[in-house]
C-alpha cells in the first residue's frame, strides 16, 4: 500500500498512509460518515497501484489492528452481520482531502450504517425527544 | 461589549468548570496530611494543563477536528485503540466518580442516604445531556461551581498567618511520622486530579461542538490561560482550608463531610449551604462533561456522528454510548463501593494514562499541516517537552507507588 498512484502530471501528490488511512470522512455538509479503515487497491499492468475504494466498518478496521483484539473484531462482526465484508465508499465520490476527507455522497445513500441504523432504531429513536432540534 | 461578555462569561465558566470531585478529594485529602507541604504541585499542574489545553483549543479551531479523531490519524489503529481502551476506562471510572460526588453532596444536604440519589443523580445527568443545549450546560453549571469561591473566602476569615502559610509552601518537609514514599504518591495523585485526561477531550470536542473558527483561537485562550488558573487558585483554597482546619488535629479527610466543614466552621450555616451548593454544581457540571467525553472519544475513534450540535437520532452510536456508560457507572456505584475511593483511583489512574493523551496533542499541534502557521511556537514546545517527561515520569511511578504504599495508608 505505497503511494496512491505514480506522481501525476499536475496536482498534488497524496501519500495513502499519511493523508488518506484512518481520516475521518465527511459529506459536504460536514455530517460525519465513518473513517477510512482501509483501502482497496488494484494493480495496474504497468506495476501501479491505484486506490480503487475506500472500505470502513470491523471487517476493515479488524485485520489492519492485528492481534487478538483485531481477530475478535473481526468475529465478532461477521457473526453478527452474517458475514458481510467491510462497507465499501468508491473512490470516484471522494471530492476533497483535506483534515478529513469529503465524499459526495449523503451518509443515508451509503452502504456503510447497519450498526447506526440499529442503535438508532432499537434504542435512541424510543426515547421521546430524539428528533428534536439542538438547542 | 458583546465580545468582552462572552469572554467574561468564558473566563468565569473555566473557573467553575475546573474543580471537579478529583480536585475536591485530592487537595482536601492533601491539606488535611500534609499542611501546605505539597501545595506547589498545584500550579505545576495548572501550568501544563493550561499549556496542552492551549494547544488542544488551537488545534480544534484551525482544524475543526478534536484531539481524539487525530490520535488515531498519528498513532495508527493498534496504538490508538489501545489508548482509546485506556483513556475510556478512566474517563468511566471518572464519571462513576462525579456521580458518587453529586449524590454524596445531596446525602449531605437531606440526610437521606446517598445511595438513594445513585440512580436518581444518572438520570439527571443522562436527561441535561440529551436535552440541554451544550452552551446553556456549560454555562448553568460552571457558573453555579463558582461558588466554591466560599473556600477562598473561609480561608481568609480562618486568618492563618500568611507569611508561615507562605514560608510552609516554599519549603516543603515531611510532616512527622509521613515517609516519601506516600509524599510522592499524594502528589502524583493530586498532578492526575490537575490533568484529568477527559478535560482535554471534553475542551477540544466543545470547541467543535460550539463551532470555534480560526477567530476563536483568542477566546480560547483566555479561557485556558485565565480561567483555568483562577481555578487552581480554588483548589488551593479548597487545600489551605483543610491544612488550617484538620491538620493541626492530626486529622485526615475521607469523607466528603470533612471536605465542607472548613467553610461551615469559618462562615456558619450560610457557609455550609453554599459549600453544598457549589460542590453540587461542580461535580454535576464534571459528571456531564465526563458522560459526553466518554461517547466522544469512542466516536471519535470509529468515526462514527458525534455531538450535541445534531439531534439525538443523528448520533445514534454516540448517545447510546454515553448512555450506556452512565448506567455502567451507577451500577457500580450501587456495589456501595465507596465513593472517595472510587475518586482516588480514578486520579491516580488518571496519571497513569496521561501520557498517551499528551503525547499526541503534541505531535498534532506541531504538524503544519493540520495547523499551517499555527503550529507550536518555541516556548510550548519546549515547556510541552518537560510535561511529557514529568507526566511519563508520574505514568511510570503511579502503580509501583500506589503498590508500595497500599494507596497511601
Amino acid at each position: 500500500m505505497s503511494g496512491v498512484e505514480p506522481r501525476p502530471a499536475e496536482g498534488r501528490v497524496y501519500d495513502a498512509y499519511l493523508h488518506l488511512l484512518d481520516r475521518q470522512v465527511v459529506d459536504p455538509d460536514g455530517e460525519l460518515i465513518c473513517k477510512v479503515d482501509d483501502l482497496e487497491l488494484e494493480l495496474a499492468e504497468d506495476g501501479a497501484a491505484y486506490v480503487r475504494a475506500i472500505l470502513t466498518g470491523p471487517a476493515a478496521l479488524g485485520p489492519r489492528i492485528g492481534g487478538a483484539a483485531g481477530a475478535l473484531m473481526t468475529a465478532v462482526h461477521a457473526r453478527l452481520s452474517g458475514g458481510a465484508g467491510p462497507g465499501r465508499i468508491p473512490f470516484h465520490l471522494v471530492a476533497d482531502i483535506g483534515s478529513a476527507v469529503t465524499v459526495s455522497a449523503r451518509p443515508a445513500d451509503l452502504p456503510i450504517r447497519g450498526f447506526e441504523d440499529w442503535v438508532r432504531t432499537t434504542i435512541i429513536d424510543a426515547i421521546p425527544g430524539a428528533s428534536d432540534a439542538p438547542e | 461589549m458583546k465580545r468582552l461578555l462572552a469572554v467574561t462569561l468564558g473566563i468565569l465558566t473555566a473557573i467553575g468548570g475546573f474543580v471537579d470531585i478529583g480536585d475536591l478529594v485530592a487537595n482536601a485529602l492533601v491539606g488535611s496530611r500534609y499542611g501546605f507541604a505539597l501545595a506547589w504541585v498545584v500550579p505545576v499542574g495548572v501550568v501544563g494543563i493550561c499549556l496542552y489545553a492551549e494547544m488542544c483549543g488551537r488545534v480544534a479551531a484551525i482544524s475543526g477536528r478534536p484531539v481524539f479523531d487525530l490520535i488515531r490519524e498519528r498513532l495508527g489503529p493498534r496504538l490508538g485503540l489501545a489508548n482509546l481502551a485506556a483513556s475510556f476506562l478512566v474517563t468511566a471510572l471518572t464519571l462513576t466518580a462525579e456521580i458518587g460526588g453529586v449524590a454524596l453532596a445531596l446525602e449531605l444536604a437531606t440526610s437521606v442516604n446517598y445511595l438513594l440519589w445513585v440512580p436518581l443523580v444518572g438520570f439527571l445527568v443522562w436527561l441535561v445531556i440529551w436535552r440541554v443545549g451544550f452552551a446553556r450546560m456549560e454555562q448553568v453549571f460552571g457558573l453555579a461551581g463558582l461558588l466554591l469561591i466560599v473556600f477562598a473566602v473561609a480561608l481568609w476569615k480562618l486568618g492563618p498567618d500568611w507569611g508561615q502559610v507562605l514560608h510552609d509552601a516554599s519549603h516543603p518537609a515531611l510532616p512527622p511520622g509521613e515517609g516519601l514514599p506516600t509524599y510522592l504518591y499524594y502528589a502524583i495523585a493530586l498532578f492526575g486530579a490537575a490533568m484529568t485526561p477527559y478535560e482535554v477531550f471534553f475542551f477540544s470536542s466543545g470547541g467543535v461542538e460550539e463551532h470555534w473558527t480560526r477567530r476563536d483561537v483568542g477566546v480560547a485562550r483566555s479561557n485556558v490561560f485565565i480561567g483555568f488558573p483562577l481555578g487552581g487558585v480554588l483548589s488551593l483554597a479548597i487545600m489551605g482550608c483543610t491544612a488550617l482546619v484538620f491538620f493541626p488535629l492530626g486529622v485526615g479527610v475521607d469523607t466528603l463531610g470533612q471536605v465542607a466543614m472548613p467553610p461551615a466552621v469559618a462562615l456558619g450555616k450560610v457557609g455550609l449551604a453554599i459549600v453544598l451548593v457549589g460542590i453540587f454544581a461542580a461535580t454535576f457540571g464534571a459528571a456531564l462533561e465526563t458522560g459526553l467525553s466518554a461517547g466522544y472519544t469512542v466516536a471519535q475513534y470509529f468515526g462514527w456522528q458525534w455531538g450535541k450540535f445534531v439531534r439525538p437520532l443523528q448520533a445514534a452510536r454516540f448517545h447510546g454510548v454515553t448512555l450506556l456508560t452512565i448506567v455502567v457507572g451507577v451500577m457500580v456505584m450501587l456495589t456501595t463501593v465507596d465513593p472517595i475511593k472510587v475518586t482516588e483511583y480514578s486520579i491516580v489512574f488518571s496519571a497513569v494514562a496521561l501520557p498517551l493523551t499528551y503525547l499526541p496533542i503534541l505531535i498534532v499541534a506541531n504538524d503544519p499541516e493540520y495547523m499551517g502557521e499555527r503550529v507550536n511556537g518555541r516556548i510550548s514546545n519546549t515547556l510541552g517537552t518537560v510535561y511529557l517527561v514529568l507526566v511519563l515520569a508520574a505514568s511510570l511511578a503511579a502503580i509501583p507507588l500506589m503498590i508500595a504504599t497500599k494507596a497511601g495508608q
